[in-house]
């Protein structure tokens, strides 16, 4: 093959190769939200109360007790998972237990997730028990709302639901 | 379809090898172009982390300072950031695709095959990570997936994708966090590219010259013509509705958008598993043949066998009973038979004084005194009428036994670098043959790495054991040429033993005058 055609084929088949790059960098586009919708997300990092109530330590006969020393508070870790709840327009999007963390069930519980809803107005329902000792939600949240399109409504939990 | 596969590689090598010469083909070469293309990626990244802001605001407005403030070197710096990562990608998955059709993974190229699987991942998390950075709409949009896909596993106590709930909960340290994996997972990456190559000797990881300045110019022209630019400005306030996505890496994300995290890791670790048992995987590939078996007697120790191994397989050790000598020691773990060693051992010759032919390595079924054997009987039964040709090929390349006819006797061996030069000084000073053909993979595609750029440097002296100089090169041809050369193979065949003719004629006709 001469040189000249040689150099003017590489040249084509690099162009071959490097233009589909250049188009497929950043084409074609992806629809991640259809036209129309928000996006409803819920994140929760809360602590449920402790499960049972602090005691005395029995465990020791009281001859053996000096006299100055009363008998210890043993108390337990264990804590309530979060029962969590989520409505929308009295559907419920989520329903779920969360676990606290830790190897003995005594740390925070955490959650998070993302909802694709219809933007207008939806009437918003946050319920969370957060002690195993109570029956129903601890904590609740009722609200009217109204989502633009592709708006980010965000409820969070500090001593209360916020939506943000 | 892995024969389809390797079909279609072959017509491709063809096209490219015409265009590109076999030096300089882009396919025969992908590994060295993966890493290249990492080297390019690795230093434009270092330039546009002079200029680049780990804040959330000063993120975004750093790149587009350096893509439109300095567009003749931080803009180019940026494009070619982009597009050879996304280069690397291709190669890489060629590189995948070539090597399981060829059927260069099994046995003790395991290793090279297994080792590549993760490096996939690191690729991949290294290219993600590169977008992150970037902080526009295309970051907003894998951030909060990814995040969503880490948080599936039940590793962390906070959920990653709580970091990016809207702007307020974004902090300035994750940026830093980044920064510190996008540096972290790329020099991962290279270490793992370092093991991936380990138990190869004389690895090409720089592709040739007029390819790298080829791909630079072609990178530069595209980098002018299209820089890489950045999409609107990520605002966690605002979901991304209508994102520009990278599909050579960022591929997975609509599958994890509409399949959820959960499928998307099943299909993502079920491929990577299959991928990782593929060399185990029983297939119709032909068995492997036995390993090389050094004779202490007729090994000199002189490392020939050592420095031509393409695969490490062969070391030295202390002689068993020649004291002061070493001795060759094949690892069976690494030796994948073909036959490289014998070729280079200097005992591999048939005008050694010893009652029986003997070596001092060896592949078992194709040991030299056998090799010698069949080329002095297959010669023997050809006709005298046109010029005899033997023609030594390799079970890979170009199809040579059914070229045999009465006066071509045709042997097929695991690697043509069997042939031990020795054996055509042999066959040509003894007339047994007028010719000497020997055949193999498509130059710089051996089957087992560096078969014929050996024999190459021995015929051509530069690499021992050399073709003698009163061996007559005019009659001897090495035609690189493949599978798909075989019709070829054979024509020029044909029209060397015109030349061969031709030659005879014009000897005799010289003759009497002379």
């Amino acid at each position: 093959m001469a040189k000249a055609s040689r150099y003017l084929g590489q040249a084509l088949l690099y162009a071959l190769f490097f233009l589909p790059i250049a188009w497929l960098t950043h084409q074609p586009t992806h629809t991640h939200l259809e036209p129309g919708m928000a996006e409803l997300k819920i994140a929760v990092r809360h602590a449920g109360k402790i499960i049972g109530q602090c005691g005395t330590d029995n465990s020791a006969p009281e001859v053996l007790l000096p006299e100055h020393v009363t008998r210890p508070e043993i108390c337990p870790r264990e804590r309530s998972p979060l029962q969590l709840e989520l409505l929308l327009d009295g559907e419920t999007l989520y329903r779920a237990t969360v676990a606290p963390s830790g190897l003995h069930n005594d740390g925070v519980s955490s959650m998070y997730r993302r909802f694709r809803v219809p933007a207008g107005r939806h009437h918003l329902a946050l319920r969370m028990n957060d002690d195993a000792a109570r029956e129903g939600a601890t904590w609740e949240l009722v609200a009217p709302i109204e989502l633009a399109p592709a708006q980010v409504l965000v409820a969070t939990f500090k001593e209360g639901f916020r939506l943000q | 379809m892995k024969a389809l596969l390797k079909k279609g590689f072959h017509q491709a090598d063809r096209l490219f090898s015409n265009v590109f010469t076999p030096q300089w083909n882009p396919l025969y070469q992908l590994g060295a172009l993966s890493f290249f293309y990492f080297w390019i990626v690795a230093i434009t990244g270092v330039y546009l982390f002079i200029f680049f802001e780990t804040s959330i605001h000063g993120a975004y407005a750093s790149i587009e300072r350096i893509t439109h403030e300095q567009w003749f070197v931080g803009g180019v710096m940026r494009s070619f950031h982009r597009y050879a990562s996304a280069a690397m990608g291709i190669s890489v998955t060629l590189h995948l695709l070539r090597e399981y059709a060829m059927d260069r993974y099994s046995g003790p190229r395991w290793f090279s095959w297994v080792t590549g699987i993760p490096l996939l991942w690191l690729l991949f998390a290294a290219a993600i990570g590169g977008y992150w950075l970037v902080w526009d709409q295309q970051a907003q949009y894998i951030a909060i997936l990814t995040a969503e896909f880490l948080d599936w596993l039940p590793i962390m106590v906070d959920p990653m994708a709580s970091n990016f709930l809207n702007e307020s909960t974004l902090s300035n340290r994750l940026f830093s966090l980044l920064v510190f994996l996008h540096i972290g997972i790329p020099l991962a990456l290279l270490l793992g590219m370092f093991i991936h190559i380990k138990r190869i000797s004389a690895a090409r990881t720089n592709p040739a010259k007029g390819l790298a300045a080829g791909t630079l110019l072609a990178m530069l022209a595209v980098s002018l013509w299209k820089p890489a630019l950045s999409q609107a400005p990520a605002n966690l306030d605002r979901a991304v509705t209508e994102v520009g996505l990278d599909w050579v890496f960022l591929n997975t994300y609509p599958l994890i958008d509409s399949w959820g995290p959960g499928q998307t890791w099943a299909l993502l670790v079920g491929l990577s598993c299959l991928l990782t048992i593929v060399p185990w995987l029983p297939s119709r590939r032909p068995e492997q043949t036995p390993i090389a078996v050094v004779d202490p007697e007729n090994c000199n120790g002189c490392g020939w066998c050592l420095a031509d191994c393409p695969y490490e397989a062969v070391t030295m050790k202390e002689h068993d009973f020649k004291s002061g000598h070493q001795q060759s020691v094949v690892d069976p773990d690494l030796c994948l038979s073909c036959g490289i060693c014998a070729g280079a051992c200097p005992s591999s010759s048939p005008f050694r004084h010893v009652d029986e032919l003997t070596t001092g390595i060896s592949i078992p079924g194709f040991h030299i005194k056998e090799l010698l054997s069949l080329t002095e009987n297959k010669l023997a039964v050809l006709a005298t009428g046109a010029p005899r040709i033997m023609l030594y090929g390799c079970d890979h390349g170009s199809v040579v036994e059914p070229m045999a006819s009465d006066s071509v006797a045709a042997i097929s061996m695991p690697c043509s670098a069997l042939v031990p030069p020795a054996f055509v000084d042999y066959v040509l000073r003894k007339n047994l043959a007028d010719g000497v053909v020997i055949s193999g993979c498509c130059e710089g595609d051996c089957h087992y790495r560096l078969g014929n750029s050996w024999l190459e440097q021995r015929f051509s002296q530069e690499r021992m054991p050399i073709l003698r100089t009163r061996v007559p090169r005019e009659r001897v041809r090495l035609r690189w040429l493949g599978e798909q050369g075989t019709a070829q193979l054979r024509e020029e065949i044909d029209a060397f033993q015109r030349d061969l003719t031709a030659e005879t004629v014009v000897t005799l006709q010289e003759a009497p005058n002379g």
